[in-house]
């Protein structure tokens, strides 16, 4: 597998409306902030990796969409009112999936719970996705509940074919060489290892290492 | 790649606390569920009869009771089910568990499937899938490809839906429910009946009595809450499963159906199935019987077919009676053994749009 735009975005939630109207004028206004989340960081990566082909979306998020739930259950449970479409708790993950299908070729996507350290299942799941996907997008996406802490969404894009400027990706021979890195932080840290490459670089998580080289 | 089979599959729906019973009630009387209050309104819902002092101890209760069933249908040695990982589809967790107190207090989706795995007695690393309506089916597709790998030997994979009232205000204010039962494909069908459920599916690299014969999907973004009338994602998933699984139209023996009484969804999907099929394979809804069980109909409806299509029988459409023509097609119950190729058919929420093939083994 090849890795492409390791991408990371990190948004005041206060500042979030402004960019959203700014990448997607009107189009997203009836999205929940979660989802809104997800389109702003997928489609910086996917602007930064450039190409085309069919596409899955495999993101991760601790919370989930934590705003919308808070607001469904403030809707629901305490005034018995019908719970607001864009609100509802099972919409965000899938409302971000089908705005990105309307604008991309999307085939296929999902929305993980992982341990704090089990992002490569993440690339587990791409792998098996490539299958039948020319490209999976890879994201992890944390929406602050708090507004003095900033929304994350970071992105990367992976591909059986090498391209330019792409990242080579495989499981590492020996986990224990590795060194630890987190849901929150793996793409960050691909990120600023592809700024300088010297050596291979190998991160472990959840029991299992991958390493990232440069192709040759 | 290996191949992948369904080793053993379990389920807890309204039908039954069990497989079995569950089974043996769907060949009876259809039933009529009992009515719960939502959003200023009281609606039909499938709930699993099974009563317990809170939520959270309600899902354990009917957990550990389909771990032990699923466990004895899997013949694992201990050592191995104690080390299985877990793939969990559900849109709600364990919303339900909320009792209007602190948002903080709630568990996290992570945290109560972890809990799942645990009442299991699967120990082994545990991740959640949330696609909506499709969760326990996507989370089966990513077993399969965990499994075909080589990655897992067995994954347990489960799709757990418990009662609660936000997702029910939430179809309510979608203006999705039927006021009165759920029917699929009939005539008369006005709209969706929800359900709770937890299904368990054994997805294994050792031979069983069905083979994952292909799993295809599709997004559809034409609406988040429904399909176009058209139905060309099902008809587009359909016929990948079918092509991935090398079969012809004329191998399919039998399809069950999204359709959960919808309006448009069930009239889509029917679309869809006459044009890849010139003659149509008989066909069957499972909502009629245990309502639309969301993120955990994909296990949940997978367990309760392959539980009947294993003791001889089709099951019957509960809440079918009165063709429509526009439909065009007539679910019907019957004899199964000569049922070897199915085609499973699940959509929901941000137009995911599966279709599972499966191959009967023996």
């Amino acid at each position: 597998m090849h890795l492409l735009a390791p991408t990371t975005l990190s948004i005041a939630p206060a500042e979030l409306p402004g960019r959203v109207r700014a990448r997607f004028a009107a189009e997203l206004r009836r999205a929940g902030s979660f989802a809104q989340l997800g389109m702003l960081g997928a489609e910086s990566c996917l602007d930064a990796a450039g190409g085309e082909g069919d596409l899955g979306a495999v993101w991760s998020s601790p919370l989930g969409a934590l705003r919308a739930i808070r607001a469904a259950l403030d809707d629901d449970l305490r005034h018995d009112a019908p719970v607001m479409p864009f609100t509802f708790i099972a919409m965000q993950p899938h409302l971000a999936a089908a705005l990105l299908a309307q604008r991309y070729p999307v085939s296929r996507s999902a929305h993980l719970h992982l341990a704090a350290d089990a992002w490569p299942w993440l690339l587990r799941v791409a792998q098996g996705w490539l299958a039948t996907c020319d490209r999976v997008l890879v994201g992890c996406v944390e929406e602050s509940g708090d507004d003095a802490i900033a929304h994350r969404s970071d992105w990367c894009l992976v591909q059986n074919a090498a391209a330019a400027g792409s990242v080579r990706l495989e499981p590492a021979r020996d986990a224990s060489a590795a060194s630890s890195a987190t849901t929150a932080d793996w793409i960050g840290r691909i990120r600023d290892w592809r700024a300088d490459v010297r050596a291979p670089l190998e991160l472990a998580g959840g029991g299992e290492a991958w390493r990232f080289s440069a192709p040759a | 790649m290996n191949p992948v089979f369904v080793r053993a599959a379990a389920l807890a729906s309204a039908l039954g606390p069990d497989l079995a019973a569950a089974v043996q009630r769907v060949s009876g009387t259809p039933a009529t569920p009992a009515r719960v209050p939502a959003a200023g309104a009281s609606w039909p819902y499938f709930s699993i009869p099974v009563a317990a002092d809170g939520w959270m101890q309600r899902a354990e209760t009917i957990a550990r009771a389909v771990g032990d069933d699923l466990r004895s249908r899997a013949a694992l040695s201990f050592r191995d089910w104690a080390a299985l990982p877990c793939i969990v589809g559900s849109s709600s967790h364990s919303v339900g568990a909320w009792d209007g107190g602190d948002l903080e207090a709630l568990p996290l989706p992570l945290d109560f499937s972890r809990s799942l795995a645990a009442w299991f007695g699967a120990r082994g690393p545990v991740m959640v899938v949330n696609t909506a309506c499709t969760s326990g089916l996507s989370a089966l597709d990513i077993a399969a490809d965990l499994v075909a790998a080589g990655a897992f030997g067995d994954v347990l994979v489960l799709g757990a839906e418990f009662a609660n009232r936000v997702t029910l205000a939430g179809f309510a204010g979608l203006e999705l429910l039927s006021r009165t039962a759920a029917r699929p494909c009939d005539r008369d069908r006005d709209g969706l009946v929800l359900g709770e459920a937890l299904g368990a599916v054994l997805v294994s690299a050792a031979p069983g009595p069905w083979r994952v014969a292909a799993l295809a999907s599709e997004i559809d973004a034409a609406s988040v809450t429904g399909p176009p009338p058209g139905g060309e994602a099902a008809e587009a998933t359909m016929r990948g499963a079918m092509g991935i699984a090398g079969w012809r139209g004329d191998a399919v023996d039998l399809v069950k159906l999204q359709a959960g009484g919808g309006p448009m969804a069930d009239l889509a999907e029917a679309r869809a199935l006459r044009r890849v099929f010139t003659a149509a394979p008989q066909v069957v809804s499972l909502k009629g019987a245990i309502g639309h069980t969301l993120g955990a109909s994909g296990p949940a409806e997978l367990a309760l077919l392959l539980g009947c299509l294993s003791r001889g029988r089709v099951p019957g459409t509960w809440g079918f009676e009165t063709p429509d023509e526009e439909i065009g097609i007539a679910p019907a119950g019957g004899d199964a053994r000569e049922v070897r190729r199915v085609l499973f058919n699940l959509s929901g929420f941000g137009g995911n749009v599966m279709s599972l093939a499966l191959e009967r083994t023996g």
